[in-house]
């Protein structure tokens, strides 16, 4: 990695300091609101995914679609750097600063889970395949939106990812592997949680080698 | 290889309803080309080709001794890229542009960028979001400067500039000409700035060159002539007549080769013979070539 790619990534990290400041503290705190009773694991929880949801949706939308409407694409792609560079520091940079904050919510996450007695650790496996999952459903995003060329298709692609939140939670929760366990004292890592996990691992593979083989061969780039 | 610092021959670019064609190109080291067109002639599309930041469909480009736009990370090393559209970050200030600038340039002076934020009236602490216009291409201006670019590349810099503005900016221009190893490529449609500091003009119209010669020259090439012819008589065919109206006995021509023998076969009819400005050169250039063309 050269040094104006490793620059542009600590400009990324700079450009979205609030949203990875507030997306954290945010995420942080609906964990801590899940604590309080059933109507507050309720709120946190609800919170809590739509706090991940839409940060990575913002630091997307931001990062990329703003950038090149607001024309500061133009000042970034004038520095010593080929589109291929430019694309590599943008997945990078933007991963970097959803990672922060998805990193700090997933621990609070699991660390309620582990210390507050009234919730079952059993929950630990399904709780670890919904953080991996939002972190999948940026990495979507965040690809899809460099391959996008249009505000229209990005929309899209974010509306479709959204939706992909309550298919997962109302496909993978009911699954028997996990469903079974879910509620028992110890969490159980079977081959159900394994599964799921290589497939949002090989989604996420996917997702972000296409801009590796798309968008950084590029030709024309504004 | 030559040393020029760009080098375009029979470049193609295809869009949807536009088409850059058989674009050649030459810039040498310390010269300063106006690269002049109406609006959607050509002139950004022509500057980003030679960034590197969109590809010839054919032809071939060289920047700064770098094929583009597969060299472009070496050849952006030694060009600053100013457009009058550009836009910083908009949640960072000026000092941390600079910082950043700086940062990726060990060429920066950073004596120049104090002495350009004084003379720009500029501060750093301000945050980009918050800067006008004018400020904006200053700031711009200032982030290319100071890096020192052997090549500046200005895409309509002082577009939609206050007087006050343009008369900053193209005297910066003016400052970094004295340096005759530096070379500028500067696109507008406002003839007046590409006058003041251009040494070698290109007109663009519709997608491709009409006409490319040293400022001077075309400033003795073109004239116009006022004719006026008694009763009856004609003129005689004339040669390099690109232009002409007809009033009653009045005539004017337009030639875009002067000469004393242009001027003895129009003989005692010729009442009155006008330099014309770079404006005026333009259009009439470009008026000609689209009725040459058929357009």
């Amino acid at each position: 990695m050269n040094i104006v790619m490793r620059k542009l990534i600590a400009k990324e990290l700079y450009v979205n300091r609030w949203f990875i400041a507030g997306g954290s503290a945010a995420g942080v705190a609906s964990a801590l609101i899940a604590t309080l009773g059933k109507t507050g694991f309720n709120v946190g929880s609800l919170t809590w995914l739509t706090t991940i949801i839409a940060t990575g949706v913002m630091i997307a939308l931001y990062g990329i679609m703003n950038e090149r409407k607001e024309n500061s694409l133009q000042f970034v792609l004038s520095l010593p750097l080929s589109i291929a560079d430019y694309v590599h520091a943008k997945l990078l940079g933007l991963l970097a600063c959803f990672g922060i904050m998805w990193l700090l919510s997933s621990a609070a996450a699991l660390l309620l889970v582990f210390l507050k007695a009234d919730i079952p650790d059993g929950i630990a496996p399904y709780t670890v395949l919904l953080c991996v999952f939002m972190l999948a459903n940026f990495v979507v995003v965040l690809c899809g939106a460099l391959h996008a060329l249009s505000e229209a298709m990005t929309s899209a692609i974010i509306i479709v990812t959204n939706m992909g939140v309550s298919v997962f939670m109302f496909t993978v929760a009911p699954m028997p592997g996990i469903n079974k366990h879910m509620w028992a004292a110890a969490p159980v890592w079977n081959s159900t949680f394994w599964t799921v996990f290589a497939c949002e691992i090989a989604v996420m593979a996917i997702a972000f080698a296409l801009p590796f083989i798309f968008a950084a061969r590029r030709r024309d780039f504004l | 290889m030559t040393s020029n610092h760009i080098e375009m021959r029979g470049v193609r670019k295809t869009y949807r309803f536009f088409t850059l064609d058989d674009l050649s190109l030459d810039l040498a080291p310390g010269e300063v080309m106006g690269f002049v067109g109406p609006n959607g002639a050509g002139k950004s599309t022509t500057l980003r080709l030679a960034l590197g930041l969109i590809s010839p469909d054919a032809g071939e480009i060289r920047v700064m001794g770098h094929a583009m736009p597969d060299g472009q990370a070496a050849a952006k090393r030694d060009i600053g890229y100013v457009s009058g559209d550009m836009r910083l970050l908009p949640h960072a200030t000026l000092g941390w542009h600079m910082d950043f600038v700086k940062s990726i340039y060990p060429e920066w002076d950073g004596g120049y960028a104090a002495t350009l934020i004084k003379r720009f009236n500029l501060r750093t602490e301000q945050n980009a979001r918050s800067l006008s216009l004018g400020e904006h291409v200053k700031a711009t201006l200032l982030l290319a400067l100071a890096r020192r670019p052997r090549l500046l590349i200005l895409d309509e810099p002082t577009t939609g500039l206050d007087p006050v503005a343009r008369h900053e900016v193209i005297s910066e221009f003016m400052d970094v000409l004295r340096d005759d190893r530096r070379s500028i490529l500067f696109s507008s449609h406002n003839t007046v700035d590409v006058e003041r500091i251009s040494d070698r003009i290109t007109f663009i119209d519709r997608g491709r060159v009409v006409d490319s010669s040293n400022k001077e020259d075309f400033l003795e090439r073109w004239r116009r002539i006022h004719v006026q012819l008694p009763p009856g008589a004609t003129l005689p065919t004339l040669p390099n007549i690109v232009g002409r109206v007809d009033d009653g006995q009045f005539i004017t021509l337009t030639t875009n080769q002067f000469s004393d023998g242009l001027m003895a076969l129009i003989g005692s009819h010729a009442r009155d013979v006008q330099r014309m400005n770079l404006e005026e050169i333009f259009v009439a250039n470009v008026m000609h070539h689209r009725e040459a063309r058929g357009q």
